[in-house]
């Protein structure tokens, strides 16, 4: 009903066919986030597969301790960033704020001074210094960079002076005697103590499933074209499909035994599909196949998919699962050599043969653009060949071809399923059947070989998850008429469907991260409670006003204006000095609060502190989607961001590596994120 | 009619380089004037001091009857005077709502906190700009992604409706192409339409001459005479603009006619 009101006023304001609708995954796609996004889930998917605590709420509240003062950060210098400009003092600021609120609170006037009164000395000496910079970018038209590097030396040569002159060591101490430390270090750092609370799994249980349903209801109605009337005859299908579906959840909830687990597991699966295409069936239009034919691309690609997934499956039998030395060790450095230049060889003869083929077919593709990529692989695999042969160990390289080849199995096959579904109905139906169950065979090996306890059972969980969704959406993919882009404008339904399942589901993660106290992988019982520090809570807030300033205020607007292009801001009126102005005093104010907050912390500080932290900050806005050159980003992606560096910082020594790889692996993910981000939102804005 | 600006032999001079001088001209509400000249013409200095950029140091520049003097481009736009530069319409990164309402944001608060009211900000902008004949398929999508012609255009609805009394564009159709020149041309008249006195500033005779209801030609820096449109044809401001009897002279020695 609400559907023919909509597009009855859609007829009458004309609607630019060449502009499509963009679905809320569209939007997210195109929105600066999404980079940080799918990099802080496989981050956390990567660490949480190898590291035995990972993912626990110990740990997960360890990241977030860590991830506060960088994320709080992160906020301000995305919000300088997006307003075009830079601050390398930012990092050295919070050390310099800490020395001297250690030494104001020790020795100022001898005795020391009230921490209240050092705190207010520290914010207003960091609003100065803000202002500084400031004024001197606007008033000079210097870059910040050189404006905010001076300051940075400045600053930290002050800081050693200062720590050595008045304390005599290059470390201020004893700040936690003066006057007020423990309120102040209650409002910056409180640690709140969480009971363990044993609903939580009824509640988390619950509320993801909901949270699912509602999700896959709304995408079902996202994607497919609704019928006029709904079928009756489907809905026995869909409510035989939902009863098999709920008696075994429901036998599965109350058994422990293994092999009757995996029956009633298949039997969920099952039920489920059929649930689905019933419904399916019932409520949208079906899909008619043109005249069958065979395409035969997909057919080759369907067959590399096959090859790839098994070669995943049979690289467990080659290696050696509990061999931890260094792999490759016995190859001399001749042999390495060697390998180099087969590689190369490889290489070449590979672009020999596209290159005649594609001259065969007429298809003339540039020899430059070949070489590129010619030269790219030749130095970079024999280069990731020898490091992985170098470092890794035999069992690392095993787990590492198996996830590898794998995931390109299953992106070939989808590809290939893709490429079936304009030939013809049984081919697709093949190809979909066959990702699915190489899915299941890929989770049952992993699932019969693995060592490690929680991630074997967790990860086959998952891929067999997502073999009963490929197969169903096989299923109704080939029966049923899918919408076209510009349609689902008109569905609020299925947005709000959408939207509230992801809510739910989100919920539902939280609340079991939140009161999760034991280890789970060893099922030990640690008791006592968890910790959360105000610090998060602090962090928390700022992400929000910061993320609320940038999208709904008329400073935000005003940020992006004055990074994008200053001159024209000016001359439509903006003013550009005050903005960046304020943009400079805000991020050293925050630098402030988070010196403040680690001295709270740490009751101690070096006077070297927060060099270098600049950088990462800025990482992490990046990571986040912000442009370097302005103009454009997100503060909630920052924030993202500064999260996967903590992530990072504690899941590569839970791993059991050595902590100082943190660097390079940051290095590694900077790299990663930014290509991400660029290759989707490039694609998705051509797919609009 | 009085005229709603008006210039009286303007002058400017930077050192001893004489800018523009003896420039007159005035503009009346709903009428479009356009100042025509080659490059080097002078058209910048003048709209700058339009704009309120510089200050002329010769003549009168009157608006509603009386002289004006402008400290700042700020004055000049309180005083209803909308300029539009050439490549300092929009923010490329930004959405056209956001572009629209930039610098004058509709805000709602509560206490100390105030916030831009987006729902208002999205349907005004749709509206106005349709209210001048512009559709922009989608209100939230980067102007970046909008053609040169559909930039100029949304500037222009922005000026039309923050009330500019007059509106000046600085070569909106120099850039474009001849399908993308018709579209603005159009939202020019469509603004002289709804009152507004326009000063349409361009090199190109031919995008002048249909939109046009007087025209100002500058060469090197003086007034080569201010025309009403029945006073004029393009032919012959296209050879004013040359300097007249230098271009007969050169079209004779590339023999094209």
């Amino acid at each position: 009903m609400s559907d023919t009101a909509q597009s009855g006023s859609i007829m009458k304001s004309p609607s630019d066919e060449r502009i499509s609708h963009r679905g809320p995954i569209q939007r997210l796609l195109v929105s600066p986030e999404i980079g940080a996004l799918v990099g802080a889930l496989l981050i956390w998917a990567f660490f949480w597969g190898i590291g035995a605590t990972f993912g626990t709420a110990g740990t997960t509240l360890n990241v977030l301790d860590s991830a506060a003062p960088l994320g709080i950060m992160a906020v301000a210098i995305s919000l300088l960033m997006i307003g075009g400009e830079f601050d390398l003092s930012s990092g050295v600021l919070t050390g310099s704020i800490g020395v001297l609120v250690g030494l104001m609170a020790t020795h100022f006037m001898n005795t020391g001074a009230p921490i209240w009164f050092a705190i207010l000395v520290a914010f207003v000496t960091a609003g100065l210094i803000g202002w500084f910079n400031g004024t001197m970018v606007n008033r000079t038209g210097l870059p910040s960079f050189i404006v905010t590097l001076s300051t940075f030396f400045a600053l930290q040569g002050l800081n050693l002076v200062l720590a050595k002159r008045l304390s005599g060591k290059v470390l201020v101490d004893g700040a936690e005697k003066a006057k007020g430390f423990k309120f102040f270090r209650a409002i910056f750092v409180h640690e709140f103590k969480l009971p363990d609370f044993h609903g939580r799994d009824g509640i988390y249980v619950g509320l993801v499933l909901t949270g699912v349903a509602l999700l896959t209801f709304g995408l079902l109605e996202q994607a497919f074209v609704r019928r006029e009337k709904a079928e009756k005859k489907s809905v026995v299908t869909a409510l035989g499909g939902v009863i098999v579906a709920v008696a075994s959840f429901a036998a599965l909830l109350n058994n422990d035994g293994v092999a009757n687990n995996i029956a009633f597991g298949i039997l969920l699966a099952a039920g489920g599909i059929v649930a689905l295409y019933g419904f399916g069936r019932m409520r949208f239009e079906p899909k008619a196949w043109p005249t069958a034919q065979t395409d035969k691309k997909a057919i080759r690609v369907a067959a590399f998919g096959a090859a790839s997934i098994v070669l995943a499956c049979i690289a467990p039998l080659i290696f050696d699962r509990n061999q931890r030395k260094p792999f490759l060790t016995w190859l001399p450095s001749s042999g390495r050599v060697v390998l180099t230049v087969i590689v190369v060889l490889v290489c070449v003869a590979w672009l020999a043969i596209r290159q005649k083929r594609d001259k065969e077919i007429g298809h003339t593709t540039r020899i430059s653009k070949r070489l590129f990529t010619l030269v790219i692989a030749a130095t970079m695999v024999p280069t990731a060949v020898l490091s992985v042969a170098q470092l890794t160990t035999v069992q690392a390289v095993r787990a590492f071809l198996m996830m590898a080849a794998g995931s390109v199995g299953l992106v070939l096959l989808l590809r290939a399923r893709s490429l079936a579904s304009k030939a013809s109905r049984s081919l697709h139906l093949i190809i979909g059947a066959s990702a699915s169950v190489a899915i299941a065979i890929l989770a049952i090996v992993v699932r019969a070989d693995s060592g490690a306890t929680r991630f074997r059972s967790g990860l086959f969980t998952v891929m067999m998850i997502v073999a009963s969704l490929i197969a169903a959406n096989t299923l109704l993919e080939s029966s049923l008429v899918k919408r076209r882009a510009a349609d689902p404008r008109r569905d609020k339904l299925g947005r709000r469907l959408v939207a509230s399942g992801a809510i739910l589901a989100a919920g539902g993660v939280v609340v079991r991260i939140i009161f999760t106290n034991f280890v789970a992988g060893s099922g030990e019982q640690k008791g006592g409670v968890s910790l959360v520090r105000m610090s998060v809570v602090w962090w928390l807030i700022f992400t929000i006003a910061g993320a609320f300033v940038l999208s709904k205020t008329k400073w935000g607007s005003w940020i992006f204006a004055v990074g994008g292009n200053k001159e024209a801001a000016r001359a439509i009126g903006v003013p550009a000095a005050v903005v960046k102005l304020n943009l400079f005093i805000t991020t050293s104010l925050m630098g402030c609060f988070v010196g403040v907050m680690t001295l709270m912390r740490y009751k101690t500080v070096v006077a070297s502190q927060g060099v270098g932290l600049e950088f990462e900050y800025i990482i992490a806005a990046v990571v986040g989607g912000n442009l370097l050159t302005g103009g454009y980003g997100s503060v909630i992606g920052a924030t993202i961001g500064a999260f996967m560096m903590a992530m990072s910082g504690i899941g590569i020594p839970t791993a059991g590596w050595n902590s100082n790889g943190r660097l390079s692996f940051i290095g590694l993910v900077l790299l990663i994120a930014v290509l991400v981000n660029n290759f989707i939102r490039r694609k998705a804005r051509e797919a609009q | 009619m009085a005229s709603l600006l008006e210039l009286r032999d303007i002058g400017k001079h930077f050192g001893n380089v004489t800018a523009l001088s003896g420039v007159s001209t005035h503009v009346e509400a709903g009428k479009v004037t356009c100042v025509l000249g080659d490059n080097g013409a002078g058209k910048s200095t003048f709209i700058k001091i339009l704009s309120g950029v510089h200050r002329p140091d010769d003549g009168e520049y009157i608006i509603d009857g009386s002289p004006v003097r402008f400290d700042s481009p700020r004055d000049a736009r309180e005083a209803g005077i909308a300029t539009v530069f050439q490549d300092l319409a929009m923010i490329p990164l930004m959405s056209v709502w956001r572009n629209f309402w930039l610098g004058s944001e509709p805000t709602k608060s509560f206490g100390p906190i105030s916030w831009i009211d987006v729902a208002h900000a999205k349907s005004t902008a749709q509206s106005e700009m349709r209210k001048m004949g512009i559709d922009v398929r989608d209100v939230n999508q980067e102007v970046g992604t909008l053609s040169g012609g559909e930039r100029q255009s949304v500037a222009i609805a922005r000026a039309v409706y923050f009330g500019a009394r007059v509106l000046i564009l600085d070569e909106p159709t120099s850039a474009l192409g001849v399908r993308q020149s018709g579209v603005v041309l159009k939202y020019i008249r469509a603004a002289a339409d709804r009152g507004l006195g326009v000063i349409f500033i361009t090199h190109n005779p031919r995008h002048a001459y249909p939109v046009g209801d007087r025209f100002l030609l500058l060469n090197r820096g003086k007034s080569m005479g201010d025309f009403a449109k029945d006073e004029i044809t393009v032919d012959e401001m296209t050879r004013l603009m040359a300097g007249g009897a230098e271009m007969e002279a050169l079209e004779h020695e590339l023999g094209t006619r």
